[in-house]
């Protein structure tokens, strides 16, 4: 009795492993993780991405898959709660051993799951710009990096004969390490101390630790700053530089607007604007501000055309949950996600294999994909070769396109670097 | 029909009449600036033209920009007609299958038209292009710079004169005085006086440098602060006493003049974060003050009217479509297709609806839920906490989670500059308004019946039964006049900052502090208190440079003060919280 209860147990067993290796086996599908917040304060951004990753899978799939797999996407979301990105990452990584992961926007949230990517050896692909000064050998960065969104910006305004920057952000880790990377990168430029506005935290032997004015996430009063940049750029050659995070910049640009500054007076670049964020943005009160990415929505290729028309059409068909359907726009962030799965697409073909060391290896070798935004090619510090466009806002929320910097190098290790020319 | 088509040739005759004696008469006056360029581009001779160009320096038509800019790019041709004369034709747009391009005379900005009186395009490989050299486009140039310094707009012009006198050229001078003679606007004319005061500063003489710092010393213009700094460093550095000292006194002076106007303008400042604060709290003030009702949903009233202006804004414009959830109700709202003032009116309508959308919401709430628990305070906290992120969650599912853009209407999106004090309209509006509220509530309490029966249900509920009012009817006006004011403030903040689900949660805790410091109860106190933490937040922000660090400063204020008066400023007495 008792041995044909084991032996029927033993069976069982056999028999689930057998039917879950076989279904598998059968199974020509590749699971693919998402990781972005579709609920909490981040839901706003990362909604988006969500969206788009979801379109590029059904798009690859409609070719064929990668390999002739096709993509299954297993969505987590952690909620706009930091810690929580490092479980979610563990379920996708251990459990439901996923390939790749397409995730992150904050650098909070990528520093708390990269823990999880390194010790499993997983693959992580981060597609929104951010400060630089890490090189992990378990993310793809497609995102821009300093030098390829706030130096050019900056150059962009050196050019334009502006002599006095104002710094002002949100209080986290991407705008104070790209402030002090930008301070530095002034100072090379020959910029005085007494030209950069904002202020500067100081340690006891006198090193500047933060430079520029910081808000915290939600701060609606932008009263008093928007005075100080008044008289800041009462000389008429300032600009400001704004790292400011989505949600605080409709009370600071309403502000502006109203206290009479515009972007003949005093232009400001944004670092967090694109035109996703726009859609909630007074957009006549920013026409003429400037912006600095790797992608506009305006650039005028047939590659992007086919690119933004496609999106549509799978807007309008789609039966996923939760996608709004109207007034939908692309911005870079997106475009960078949309680049990144080919080019995961592309390595794993090469290699043969979905094996991370494997893929890793021809993305360090250097994968080239047209994209919308132009050909981006991968680089050996885990980072993209990309082109840079600068554009100045219009009143439908679109950028008019100034300026475009071909194939830029992208080099996280930026800070002391630069050095100060007086 | 013969009517019109007799008298229209007619009508149009005397209208071209009129306009050829207004041009002749202008040409008598003075040769007009296109007038002279053709000279310039016909002469041979390189001196005269220079000086032709160069008579242009203080005019204000803007076609001289797109004229020069054309010479420049080398888009300016003669053509030679088939009479022999010479006409001097700038080619733009496209051209077609012959290289031929559209023609537009210099002389008058139309384009070309052969003896039939049809447009005659021209191809650039035909004709040689109007010649131009360094020393002419240097001319051009100083045209061109001093173009704005003759616009009919002050802004633009004051940004001219600002350009000018930054670039710290004597030549300049000149024209600066000539414009002096001829400009009426006094903040101009203290512009042009200051920029000739600081191109003074980059003279070798010190006589000169002394007369300019005096000037500017007596203008006090925060623009020049940089330029009379570096003045004042270089003349330490040649060891230039007398410069040094005048200079440093121009700076006190202008420092001076910067410490009066970020007094008032913090004042200013303070007035108007104190006034959001009492319009955001003047609704819980009613709620949770007099009624006690402990309403965590009141951030919510506010993001319902914030949501009513932004349907508003749509209705006026190209209206909208929308689904409420669960229940799947399509709504439709066409739009009034409204364009200038018409839409721009939409704030004053959001005004109305805003009050009215958030009352009946909260009408609503009040007789689904709070009705139940006027007895057990405690519970209603946790109850409305429950309502309000149901409520978010409806936003979100209705406007997406993603934060809508509402406009600024023209008449609050620019500023009074006094004395250098910006007084930006919106903020005058938001205090001019919390004034108009505050009075209305106070009037609506303390002169109306309803205000009687609100003020006795309040104090004593079951007495006030007893005498024969209907306390629950008047709980539930009571209510919705708290929530309705919440509603205004929406409509109100909807202009300052984000429109979103989660707005809400950003005035909750404001709004508590607010009411609680002014002492439950008092609708007087939450003025007061009001007034009093918005005006300490933002002068302490002034005098700490820091915007967080204001705040913290006085939240632990509040902490200390609430430990000594637990009541408040002023306290009521009243027994809804016993």
């Amino acid at each position: 009795m008792r041995s044909s209860f084991s032996k029927l147990f033993t069976t069982g067993v056999l028999a689930l492993g057998l039917g879950s290796g076989l279904a598998r086996a059968a199974d020509d599908t590749v699971k693919v993780g998402i990781l972005h917040d579709l609920s909490g304060t981040m839901a706003i951004s990362e909604t988006s991405l969500r969206d788009i990753l979801l379109f590029t899978f059904d798009e690859i799939n409609a070719k064929g898959g990668v390999m002739g797999k096709k993509i299954v996407p297993v969505i987590e979301d952690p909620g706009s709660d930091w810690p929580t990105f490092a479980e979610k990452a563990k379920v996708l990584l251990e459990q439901e051993k996923v390939a790749v992961t397409f995730g992150c926007w904050t650098s909070v949230s990528r520093k708390s799951c990269l823990p999880v990517y390194e010790k499993d050896n997983g693959l992580l692909f981060y597609p929104v710009q951010y400060e630089g000064e890490e090189e992990s050998q378990n993310v793809c960065y497609t995102a821009e990096a300093v030098n390829q969104q706030a130096i050019p910006a900056v150059d962009y305004f050196i050019a334009q004969g502006k002599k006095k920057f104002y710094l002002l952000g949100t209080d986290y880790v991407y705008p104070q390490t790209t402030n002090l990377v930008l301070l530095e990168y002034l100072r090379s430029k020959g910029v005085p101390l007494a030209n950069i506005g904002g202020g500067f935290k100081k340690d006891e032997t006198g090193k500047i630790i933060s430079a520029g004015k910081y808000t915290p996430f939600g701060h609606k009063d932008y009263q008093q700053i928007v005075a100080e940049i008044k008289d800041f750029s009462a000389s008429g050659d300032a600009c400001v530089i704004s790292t400011l995070n989505g949600d605080t910049n409709p009370p600071f640009f309403k502000e502006y607007a109203a206290a009479g500054l515009t972007a003949d007076t005093c232009p400001v670049v944004s670092y967090s604007i694109a035109e996703d964020e726009f859609r909630s943005l007074p957009a006549k009160d920013l026409v003429g501000q400037v912006g600095c990415w790797t992608y506009f929505m305006s650039i005028d290729t047939d590659a992007n055309k086919t690119f933004l028309a496609n999106f549509q059409t799978w807007l309008s068909a789609t039966k996923a949950d939760g996608v709004v359907k109207e007034g939908r726009v692309v911005d870079s962030p997106m475009v960078l996600s949309y680049d990144g799965v080919y080019l995961w697409k592309a390595c794993v073909e090469k290699a043969g294999t979905f094996d991370v060391d494997a893929v890793r290896k021809v993305w360090k070798a250097g994968v080239s994909f047209d994209g919308p935004g132009g050909k981006v090619t991968t680089q050996p510090n885990m980072h993209l070769t990309k082109t840079v466009y600068i554009g100045e806002s219009k009143a439908d929320g679109q950028f008019k396109i100034l300026k475009s910097f071909p194939d830029v190098y992208g080099e996280p290790h930026l800070k002391g670097t630069f050095k100060a020319a007086n | 029909m013969s009517w019109n088509s007799i008298f229209r040739p007619l009508l149009r005759a005397l209208v071209v009449g009129i306009g050829l004696l207004a041009s002749g008469r202008a040409w008598a006056a003075s040769e007009s600036p296109r007038a002279t360029i053709v000279r310039a581009i016909l002469t041979t001779d390189d001196t005269q033209k220079r000086d032709l160009i160069g008579s242009l320096v203080g005019q204000g038509d803007e076609a001289i920009r797109e004229i020069f800019t054309a010479w420049r790019e080398d888009d300016l041709f003669v053509y030679t007609a088939p009479d022999g004369t010479k006409i001097p034709v700038e080619l733009t747009g496209t051209k077609n299958s012959a290289g031929a391009q559209t023609a537009v005379r210099v002389d008058n900005g139309e384009s070309l038209q052969d003896a039939t009186g049809h447009a005659l395009p021209l191809a650039a490989a035909k004709l040689t292009a109007v010649g131009h050299d360094a020393r002419l486009r240097l001319a051009m140039k100083n045209v061109v710079d001093l173009l704005d310094l003759g616009s009919p707009l002050l802004a633009k012009r004051l940004r001219a004169i600002q350009t000018i006198g930054a670039a710290q050229k004597a030549d300049k001078i000149p024209v600066l005085e000539a414009r002096g003679r001829v400009e009426t606007e006094p903040k101009a004319k203290d512009a042009l006086r200051a920029a000739i005061a600081v191109i003074e500063l980059a003279d070798p003489s010190d006589d000169v440098k002394l007369k300019g710092l005096a000037e500017l010393r007596e203008l006090h213009p925060a623009s020049c602060y940089d330029l009379i700094k570096v003045a004042r460093d270089k003349a330490e550095t040649a060891a230039q006493p007398a410069v040094a000292k005048a200079a440093t006194a121009a700076l006190a002076a202008i420092d001076q003049h910067k410490a009066v106007v970020n007094f008032y303008g913090t004042l200013f400042r303070g007035l108007s974060a104190g006034s959001i604060l009492l319009v955001v709290a003047l609704g819980l003030a009613i709620t949770f003050g007099l009624m006690g009702v402990i309403n965590m949903a009141h951030g919510e009233m506010i993001t319902v009217g914030a949501y009513a202006t932004y349907i508003t804004q749509h209705i006026f414009g190209e209206g909208m479509n929308f689904t409420i959830p669960f229940v799947r109700l399509a709504i439709h709202l066409p739009g009034m297709h409204l364009t200038g003032w018409g839409y721009q009116m939409f704030f004053v309508a959001a005004i109305p609806a805003g009050f009215l959308s958030a009352a009946l919401v909260g009408v609503a709430l009040e007789r689904s839920v709070i009705r139940f628990l006027y007895r057990r305070p405690l519970d209603s906290l946790l109850a409305t906490w429950g309502v309000s992120l149901i409520l978010q969650q409806l936003f979100k599912l209705t406007f997406g989670s993603n934060n809508v853009d509402v406009a600024t209407p023209v008449y609050l999106s620019s500023n009074w500059t006094i004395y250098d004090v910006t007084f930006d309209w919106n903020r005058v509006f938001v205090i001019g308004f919390a004034i108009l509220i505050v009075l209305g509530v106070w009037l609506a309490l303390t002169k109306t019946p309803l205000g009687l029966l609100i003020r006795c249900v309040m104090q004593n509920r079951t007495m006030a039964a007893c005498m024969g009012v209907r306390t629950e009817r008047v709980n539930m006006l009571t209510f919705g006049l708290g929530s309705g004011l919440a509603g205004l403030a929406g409509v109100f903040v909807s202009q300052l900052g984000t429109v979103g689900p989660s707005m809400g949660q950003e005035y909750i805790v404001d709004s508590f502090m607010t009411v609680v410091v002014g002492g439950v109860g008092s609708i007087f106190g939450t003025v007061v208190s009001a007034l009093g933490i918005g005006l300490s937040d933002q002068s302490l922000q002034q005098i700490l440079l820091n915007p967080v660090l204001g705040k913290i400063l006085v939240l632990l204020a509040i902490i200390l003060f609430l430990q000594w008066r637990p009541t408040g400023l002023f306290a009521a007495k009243s027994r809804s919280l016993d």
